[in-house]
């Protein structure tokens, strides 16, 4: 088989499953904030309301898409594509088993951290193009906030590719076959959480769409199968900071490896540990109320960037005994 | 700060004990109520859908159309029609709620010497148009035998048609006496 | 106003065009936040706020002029809907101010139920305000669980006077019905759960730093300030000014149970949300110390010229049915003339009526002196300098309805 052809097989097997993810994840969310607020979450649709996010989806897809007059209509258009292209995009590089990933390249780090910002332009962008002014305050409150989590969480993961000694995620992985890096980057672990929260606009730092301030924030003017996308990039991105958080820290498709743990293939172990993770980020949601503006802006740079660099300097220095 | 004080703001101490409370809530049954499948009996005395009282002994409705209820009515929505029989006596011709306007006060039902309106505990209708919901002397009548038959409706008027002289401290027939009032 | 996108700048006047000007924000009256359809234009300079002006008035139903339309006791109905969240007190309000007027003294066990039911009113008040103000802040769970509790109440309201809301519950001179001993009893064991279920809304925000970060040394109001804008209820005492109309007025049986008015400090956010919690705890403890002394009796004051008879003596008794004809046609016809403002303590604040009365059984002209009216004309001086999640968090915290507001 054409190498290009096994790439495309690959491609379009983890684009699907993804997008698959992408339905049953906004179902598991409002059934477990549903649980967790003492009521049911969605229970009409199917058994338990299984069939919800295929409704969700038809009905999005159906809906009229209204575009604002005044909007500035080609960047309208492309802000959410650009958005989930981002988010499926940094999927390439994710290695979800030992030797499977599209792409093995080896700034990987790198090349998703890229990509968490070309996605906030599409909210940035749309923000803009609305031409409405709650979409204009969301769209520069996710400018601010991206740039400055986006330091915090590079320089948090530096620590780790110092650690492993490359910035190719397979490599990582591997570095950690010993012990996890969660111990040993405890502090870089805490930041890189925060700025995942931050960098996909979740809660506690769900600014950029703070509902009761902001209305919807970027998405606002967005209907149908467009806001469908937006919703898709936000869930897509959560996926791969969870993947990224269980390469970098939780020693990725690795299991316990005795008994008949060591029997179960990497890839179950690899999506238990991201869903452990996506049932964090929501939990967090369900319990904390939101930061203000200001307030996140000032953790970001006076807590989580100077804590990022410190554990670098501390790394290092280990390192170097 | 004290050291206590800081280990609970390095630890996230108060944020742990809110996740806490609420993964134990996860695990919690929920509160709510599948609403259509699942229906919790209104109480009794539940103020809903209007109904006229049958008479048992002549089987029309006790309403004489004094318009009491009408006069009471804080949004205006009962309307009555009467006219004179053969005998000369009073007969209600029409009987008509606009329960779109209903307020739901059930002041109808204190307003009415006879205990002949009451409320049902009966609140899930709707309509497409206004004259579904407009609701004459025939369905008022039908509402009563559909939703305060058998003992249903003389309990709640027992209950709910106030004031009483249980109500009252004094009997209210022996305060004029004790006054010894002069008729003059 | 501006085109934000900037699109018709065109290149001769960009210059001119670069001068810096405040983005007019108009939050509202279709907002998530602003608790109904209260509108703020806000003028921004970034995200602080340099101008903020409400707009009021989106929900005018004119009830003080339909109430020179309607006989006494037809008004109470329309006093449900002005705080919707808490009818009761409304109504407890307005019949206490009409007793007062006709000079009714009302059965004690009125006064004891009143007292109940008027803080069953309180504790469903604040608990949509905590709902309200923690979603606004972001905490959404506090939202589900203060409406568990609030359910619990209404389920008593309805088994109490058949409606949840809109409860139309005291008449003048008495009640709709009397309460029966195994609905105290109910509500004798809610009230044992209910400090419980604080403290869960507390686990979730009391401590949290989030919430402090965003409540604390926010939306400062200083007691002079408080005064002078004519503030009134848990937005009063927060700034730490010792006024309830439940201690100093005689209604109800607040003489004859024990509770301390809650205040706060500083007159911030956080110090309005403690007062507020504090209240819950309060109510509580007023309702079981009421259940337990609760008397026997009447609970018709016995005032025929301005209460409906009893229905069993309306068909067999000339002179009742006459009084029952003309109450209900012309409304009672020996009112006093002459003018009377009471205010009773509802939930949110100091909800007073003013009567003018000309002696016929409606009243010439009655003025509902409304909390939250008052509390929004406060709100610009609280929001200026801050940001704009802050006049979420403010609008929150002053607890305003704008059916009251606007009447």
């Amino acid at each position: 088989m054409p190498e290009w052809l096994w790439i495309f097989i690959k491609v379009f097997i983890v684009v699907n499953v993804l997008m698959l993810h992408v339905a049953y994840v906004v179902y598991f969310e409002r059934k477990v904030i549903g649980h967790m607020q003492a009521r049911l979450g969605p229970m009409r649709v199917g058994w338990h309301g299984l069939l919800q996010p295929i409704a969700d989806g038809i009905k999005l897809f159906f809906k009229e898409d209204i575009i604002p007059s005044n909007a500035d209509k080609p960047i309208f258009y492309i802000a959410p594509i650009i958005g989930l292209l981002a988010a499926i995009g940094s999927l390439a590089v994710i290695p979800m088993w030992e030797g499977f990933s599209i792409a093995d390249i080896n700034i990987g780090i790198l090349y998703i951290l890229a990509l968490s910002s070309v996605g906030s332009y599409s909210v940035i962008l749309a923000g803009w193009a609305s031409n409405s002014k709650y979409s204009f305050l969301g769209g520069l409150r996710s400018s601010a906030q991206v740039i400055s989590y986006e330091i915090a969480m590079g320089l948090s993961l530096v620590g780790v590719m110092m650690m492993a000694g490359s910035a190719n995620l397979s490599d990582i992985v591997r570095a950690q076959s010993e012990q996890w890096f969660l111990l040993p980057q405890i502090v870089a672990f805490f930041v890189f959480l925060m700025a995942a929260l931050a960098e996909t606009n979740r809660a506690p730092f769900d600014l950029p769409e703070a509902e009761t301030e902001l209305v919807a924030g970027y998405a606002t003017e967005y209907s149908g199968i467009r806001f469908g996308l937006f919703f898709m990039a936000e869930y897509a991105g959560m996926f791969v900071m969870s993947a990224l958080a269980v390469i970098c820290f939780l020693g990725g498709w690795s299991g316990p490896d005795f008994w008949i743990f060591a029997r179960v293939p990497g890839i179950v172990w690899f999506l238990l540990k991201v869903y452990a993770f996506i049932f964090f980020y929501f939990w967090v949601r369900a319990t904390l109320p939101r930061y203000r503006y200001d307030q996140l802006m000032g953790l970001g740079w006076k807590l989580f960037i100077p804590l990022a660099l410190a554990n670098i300097i501390f790394t290092g220095l280990i390192k170097l005994l | 700060m004290t050291a206590n004080e800081f280990i609970k703001k390095v630890f996230f101490i108060e944020i742990l004990k809110g996740l806490a409370l609420t993964l134990r809530h996860f695990f919690t049954p929920s509160v709510t109520r599948q609403y259509p499948t699942e229906k919790r009996e209104p109480f009794p005395g539940s103020r809903g859908l209007h109904a006229l009282v049958r008479d048992p002994e002549t089987g029309r409705e006790k309403c004489v159309g004094c318009g009491l209820c009408a006069a009471m009515c804080p949004s205006q929505c009962i309307h009555i029609y009467t006219s004179e029989d053969d005998d000369h006596k009073k007969v209600v011709d029409r009987y008509e709620v606009e329960v779109l306007r209903c307020v739901y006060c059930a002041f109808c039902v204190e307003a009415c010497p006879y205990g002949a309106i009451v409320l049902t505990d009966h609140f899930e209708y709707s309509g497409y148009s206004r004259e579904e919901l407009y609701y004459t002397k025939d369905r008022l009548l039908h509402n009563w035998d559909k939703y305060m038959a058998n003992s249903k409706g003389r309990e709640y008027l027992e209950k709910f048609w106030r004031p009483k002289s249980e109500d009252f401290g004094v009997p209210a027939a022996g305060h004029h006496q004790a006054e010894g009032k002069k008729a003059t | 106003m501006e085109n934000i996108s900037g699109k018709e700048v065109d290149a001769a006047d960009s210059d001119a065009r670069l001068s810096e000007k405040e983005l007019t924000l108009s939050m509202g009256p279709q907002h998530p936040a602003t608790h109904g359809v209260l509108r703020l234009v806000l003028d921004l300079s970034g995200e602080t706020i340099v101008k903020c002006t409400p707009y009021v008035g989106y929900l005018h139903r004119g009830v003080e002029k339909l109430a020179e339309n309607r006989n006494y006791m037809q008004i109470i109905p329309l006093t449900d809907r002005l705080d919707y969240i808490a009818s009761m007190a409304n109504n407890i309000g307005y019949c206490v101010a009409v007793e007062k007027l006709f000079g009714i003294k009302v059965p004690e066990r009125t006064e004891y139920i009143r007292t109940i039911v008027g803080e069953m009113a309180r504790i469903t008040n604040h608990l949509l305000w905590l709902a309200t103000h923690a979603l606004d802040i972001g905490a959404m769970t506090v939202f589900l669980y203060c409406f568990r509790e609030r359910e619990k109440i209404l389920d008593l309201f309805e088994r109490l006077c058949g409606a949840r809301l809109t409860v139309s519950y005291p008449r003048i001179g008495g009640l709709k019905n009397d309460v029966d001993d195994q609905w105290l009893e109910d509500l004798y064991k809610f009230t044992e759960e209910f400090p419980g279920r604080v403290e869960q809304y507390e686990t979730l925000i009391d401590k949290n730093r989030i919430w402090l970060r965003r409540t604390k040394g926010v939306g400062v109001i200083s007691a002079e300030d408080a005064i002078n804008w004519g503030l009134s209820g848990p937005a009063l005492r927060g700034s730490g000014v010792s006024y309830d109309i439940r201690k100093i007025s005689s209604y109800g049986v607040y003489d004859k149970v024990k509770w301390q008015v809650c205040i706060g400090k500083n007159g911030d956010i956080y110090d309005r949300y403690r007062v507020r919690m504090d209240e819950f705890r309060e109510s509580n403890s007023i309702i079981r110390q009421c259940i337990e002394k609760i008397p026997k009796g009447p609970i018709m004051a016995d005032a025929p010229k301005f209460t409906l008879p009893a229905k069993d003596k309306v068909l067999s008794d000339m002179e009742h049915l006459i009084h029952h004809f003309v109450l209900i046609t012309k409304g009672p016809q020996t009112a006093p003339e002459g003018e009377l403002y009471v205010a009773t303590e509802v939930p949110k604040g100091e909800l007073g009526f003013f009567f003018v009365s000309d002696g016929t059984g409606r009243p010439y002209r009655m003025r509902i002196r409304s909390p939250s009216f008052v509390h929004i004309s406060a709100l610009p001086a609280i929001c200026e300098g801050e940001l704009v999640a802050d006049v979420i968090a403010n609008i929150g915290s002053i607890d305003i309805v704008l059916g009251e507001c606007d009447r």
